[in-house]
């Protein structure tokens, strides 16, 4: 598990930690004597990490943050060393003063990023050598939320106000184009999650899931963004400063199941099978209290959950941290009758 | 410069053996003499032979210092001291001069009774090695000799374990032990004032762990005791006396009267005797909420936990019990998981490391049928769990300890050094000090800076003050003085008292300088145009033409003499005292540039 601290005025850590062994297992143990998660690694970041991402089948990882849309790479763990170090950085052009970049991996063809912090400042580099594979053709200079590769061709972007655009990589020349979310409300920021099936399988089968900073959650299919699957309310506060920390999540091992994060100190997770086209609120199979109870007490502000991810192989652990700098992995129990 | 010399003992990388030796202003202190509990030969003992080849240990070393009761950090203390040879003092705190011979009896049992083992320290050895024990109190200065002096700090982590600052002179080393930086429900949190030391020396076994919430911890044990209870399961847990049964015993304690369970909880009568008697007698050891609570009502008279009765071990249905000893080797909690092994209902507990050949060992190892005495063959069907709720300090721990005490360097044992870069960095960043991570047998050099303290005189202080302007405070003020050294004291007082308080006679130092100037005049006629040139430039000061033809500036004499060859030459001599050195080097450097025309 990969942490990483947002602090503004620098020494930001980058942590690589090892679960213990109870969380590595697929089957749930007993009392295990390794409790304790184990720092393998650690590293120093002068810039505020606001999106970190490992490059899958390599020992680097990526990270962005401000000032500015540029990305920095880092190696983690040499064999004599546990100090994650930086070792080079992805400049983009005109890249002072831009918005973060957002950032996705893959490592299909050779280790790629995709980034960019506006439709028109999209590319894909190669990592290691930092060639530039594709830049996107737009004039568009929307804020994006976030963004994905559905396979090693094809990419989904998604705009802060919440329109969706696909890409394909191998025609750059194509304009990109923008769906908006149908009947949005206005002024709302949006965020995506990407369903990922299993390696090798289409991506494009689970629908786009779209989160709104009102607490509208969509499902487009990526085929037909123009149209929505369908659509629910969670229930959740309005978010006070921002929806910088809105993030919402496929299960990849549960089937239909997302996880939605950021409006407080709790995670929801919602079954989307029952869901229509109504948009009506929608209950929640689960909700997870452990960062508003957890630390010092009443001082300063109710943590916030910043980020929140599924463990990749048992169906229902999910990990989440907050802005109290408390990490949680937890689960939950499906109550008898359900099947 | 001066320095502190630190060495690990032991060979190899391995935890478990903490015995640290310490140079520091000539006195050399041993920092606990720790025996490794997975070795069954000469490794589990330090290498004492670092310390000096030959001669005696007595003579060398000043005195040895145990942090607390655990194995790997007294174990090998009667070893040292009775068959290695050692007579100087060993401190430690009463809790733990109290309970080390217990336990050191306890292995000495089992090494030598049921391994059968001869070269080990006897029963007297570890009696007379308690007798050059000198039990200490926290925050008690103890004068070791007339240069060197310890102090002991709470830990928390067991019952008595204290972390220790030794000082010599100006220099200062804490050494902490196994220390905990969280405090739990009968002990509480280690604690230090910003002594400021040179160096802080700290184990670092779990510095590279973040350990998960107590309270998770706590609910997984609770949980699976529970469900064993629940369905009708008996729930062994082999504690040693004092230690973690007692926090446990809390635990459960409180979780039964939460929960309003019935099944009994027992625990073994030796073991309610000897922890009632150690926590009534080291009541101050113990945590805020213990102390309050214990005036009232002894802690250890709990509402659901009873005292055992062999028979019991027996009777149907569930329920839980504590029994000593920790490891399963022999007594009570061997006779009992005898009797429960076989059912697949019930359930043992281990909350703790256990040594290779016991019971405890084997089970942990996943080994499920035993050989007991007379060859019989024991399975193991009941379920066999570890927990350690053991209290060490993690990294978060560590930087906390470092921020209290506010250290000039840091030094981290028992990691390995490449999984420590991270925390050596991280360390270093934050607190801008150094970090040294030196293996088992290395020596580490730390160059100090003590500060020596240096008495003034009132004389000196008043007269340097009084020239100039007043003296701003925030500017330093540059002074001069003349520092010796007498009676084992530094003074910094005036040249004059100095030399006459050393019986020296003062030496009068005269510089002499030859000026050329050119001036065919006469000789009267030029001194006449040097003072007249002076007077002007040198306004505040006392410039004066003497009846017999020479010019003084304040003390300065200036003479002209004509040159010997050249009658167009003139010479000035210009002649001063080493006081006036300032003076005299302007005015000569005045006087070669030549004389204005107009005078």
């Amino acid at each position: 598990v990969c942490v990483a601290g947002y602090g503004q005025s620098g020494g930001n850590e980058i942590l690589l930690l090892l679960p213990p062994p109870t969380l590595q297992a697929k089957e749930t143990q007993g009392l295990c004597p390794e409790r304790d998660f184990k720092v393998e690694c650690g590293g120093f970041s002068n810039r505020p990490v606001y999106s970190l991402k490992h490059v899958p089948d390599t020992s680097l990882l990526v990270t962005s943050g401000p000032p500015d849309s540029s990305l920095q790479v880092w190696q983690v763990s040499a064999e004599d060393s546990d100090v994650i170090k930086a070792v080079s950085a992805i400049p983009t052009e005109n890249g002072t003063g831009q918005p973060w970049a957002k950032i996705a991996t893959i490592s299909a063809k050779a280790p790629w990023v995709l980034h960019g912090s506006r439709l028109n400042s999209v590319q894909v580099t190669e990592v290691e050598s930092r060639k530039n594979v594709y830049t996107a053709a737009s004039r568009n200079s929307e804020e994006l939320s976030g963004l994905a590769f559905l396979d090693c061709n094809t990419l989904l972007l998604c705009c802060a106000k919440g329109q969706l655009c696909l890409a394909d990589l191998r025609q750059p020349r194509s304009p990109l184009e923008a769906a908006s979310v149908p009947s949005a409300p206005c002024g709302e920021r949006w965020c995506m999650g990407v369903g990922r099936g299993p390696q090798g399988s289409d991506s494009s089968s689970q629908p786009v899931a779209r989160l709104s900073s009102g607490g509208l959650l969509t499902l487009t299919d990526v085929r037909k963004t123009s149209e929505s699957l369908a659509s629910a309310k969670c229930r959740v506060p309005p978010p006070g400063s921002g929806a910088e920390f809105l993030c919402v999540s496929w299960a990849p091992a549960l089937e239909g199941c997302l996880a939605v994060s950021g409006f407080d100190g709790t995670v929801h997770v919602y079954d989307a099978r029952s869901w229509d086209s109504s948009g009506r609120e929608a209950e929640p199979v689960f909700i997870h209290k452990g960062h508003a109870f957890g630390g010092a007490g009443s001082s300063g502000d109710p943590p916030l959950v910043t980020a929140h991810t599924w463990h990749p192989q048992k169906p229902r652990t999910l990990l989440s941290a907050a802005s109290d700098g408390s990490l949680h992995v937890w689960d939950w129990v499906q109550s008898c009758g359900n099947c | 410069m001066p320095e502190i010399k630190v060495t690990p003992l032991g060979a190899g990388q391995d935890v478990g053996r903490s015995c640290i030796l310490v140079s520091i202003a000539g006195k050399n202190v041993m920092l606990d003499c720790g025996m490794h509990m997975g070795y069954n030969d000469d490794r589990r003992f330090p290498d004492f032979s670092y310390i000096t080849q030959n001669g005696r240990l007595t003579d060398f070393l000043d005195c040895v210092i145990i942090s607390h009761f655990h194995l790997d950090h007294c174990g090998a203390l009667p070893y040292f001291s009775e068959m290695v040879g050692y007579d100087g003092p060993i401190y430690m705190t009463h809790p733990t001069k109290a309970i080390c011979p217990i336990l050191l009896e306890d292995y000495r049992k089992i090494t030598v009774d049921k391994k059968g083992e001869t070269n080990f320290f006897t029963s007297q050895m570890i009696k007379d090695c308690m007798k050059k024990v000198v039990a200490v109190h926290l925050h008690q200065t103890v004068q070791v000799d007339e240069e060197l002096e310890i102090k002991a700090y709470y830990a928390g982590h067991v019952l008595g374990a204290a972390m220790f600052q030794i000082k010599a002179g100006c220099e200062s080393v804490v050494y902490t032990g196994d220390y905990n930086m969280t405090p739990d429900r009968h002990l509480g949190a280690a604690w230090i004032d910003k002594c400021r030391p040179d160096l802080l020396i700290s184990e670092s076994t779990y510095a590279t762990t973040i350990r998960d919430s107590k309270r998770c911890r706590e609910r997984d044990f609770l949980k699976k005791v529970h469900e064993t209870v629940e369905r009708g399961g008996k729930v062994l847990i082999p504690v040693f006396a004092l230690g973690r049964a007692q926090e446990l015993c809390i635990l459960l304690e409180t979780f039964w009267e939460r929960m309003n369970l019935k099944a009994p909880i027992y625990f073994s009568t030796g073991l309610t005797e000897k922890a009632n008697h150690y926590y009534k007698l080291f009541i101050t050891w113990t945590n805020q909420k213990i102390r309050k609570t214990f005036v009232q009502r002894n802690m250890f008279e709990f509402k659901h936990i009873k005292a055992f009765d062999r028979a019991f071990a027996d009777n149907p249905g569930p329920m839980v019990v504590f029994a000593t000893p920790g490891m399963l080797h022999a007594g009570q909690s061997l006779q009992i998981f005898r009797k429960w092994a076989g059912n697949e209902k019930n359930m043992v507990i281990m909350p703790g490391y256990c040594v290779q050949g016991t019971v405890g060992h084997k089970i942990l190892s996943g080994q499920r049928k035993l050989e007991m005495e007379g060859r019989q063959i024991l399975e193991v069907k009941m379920q066999v769990e570890y927990m350690s709720f053991s209290a060490h300090a993690d990294a978060k721990g560590i930087m906390q300890l470092i921020r209290q005490a506010e250290p000039r360097n840091v030094l981290l044992v028992h990691g390995e050094a490449k999984k420590m870069e991270f925390l050596k960095q991280k360390i270093e960043q934050e607190f801008h000090v150094n970090c040294y991570m030196p293996a088992n047998g290395e020596t580490t050099t730390i160059f100090t800076n003590p500060s020596i303290p240096v008495d003034i005189s009132l004389g000196l202080l008043k007269r340097e003050t009084a020239i100039g302007l007043l003296p701003d405070v925030k500017k330093p003020k540059l002074m001069h003085g003349t520092l010796i050294m007498k009676d084992n004291s530094f003074r910094l007082v005036s040249p004059e008292q100095a030399l006459k308080e050393l019986g020296l006679a003062e030496h009068q130092l005269r510089f002499t300088c030859r000026v050329h100037i050119q001036d065919p005049r006469k000789e009267h006629e030029t001194v006449l145009r040097v003072y007249n040139h002076l007077k002007g430039v040198l306004k505040d000061y006392s410039v004066q033409h003497l009846p017999d033809g020479s010019i003084t500036v304040e003390s300065i004499l200036i003479q002209a003499t004509a040159h010997s060859e050249d009658q167009g030459t003139k010479v000035l001599l210009v002649s001063w005292t080493y006081q006036d050195e300032e003076l005299g080097s302007y005015l000569t450097s005045l006087l070669k540039k030549g004389l204005p025309q107009s005078t």
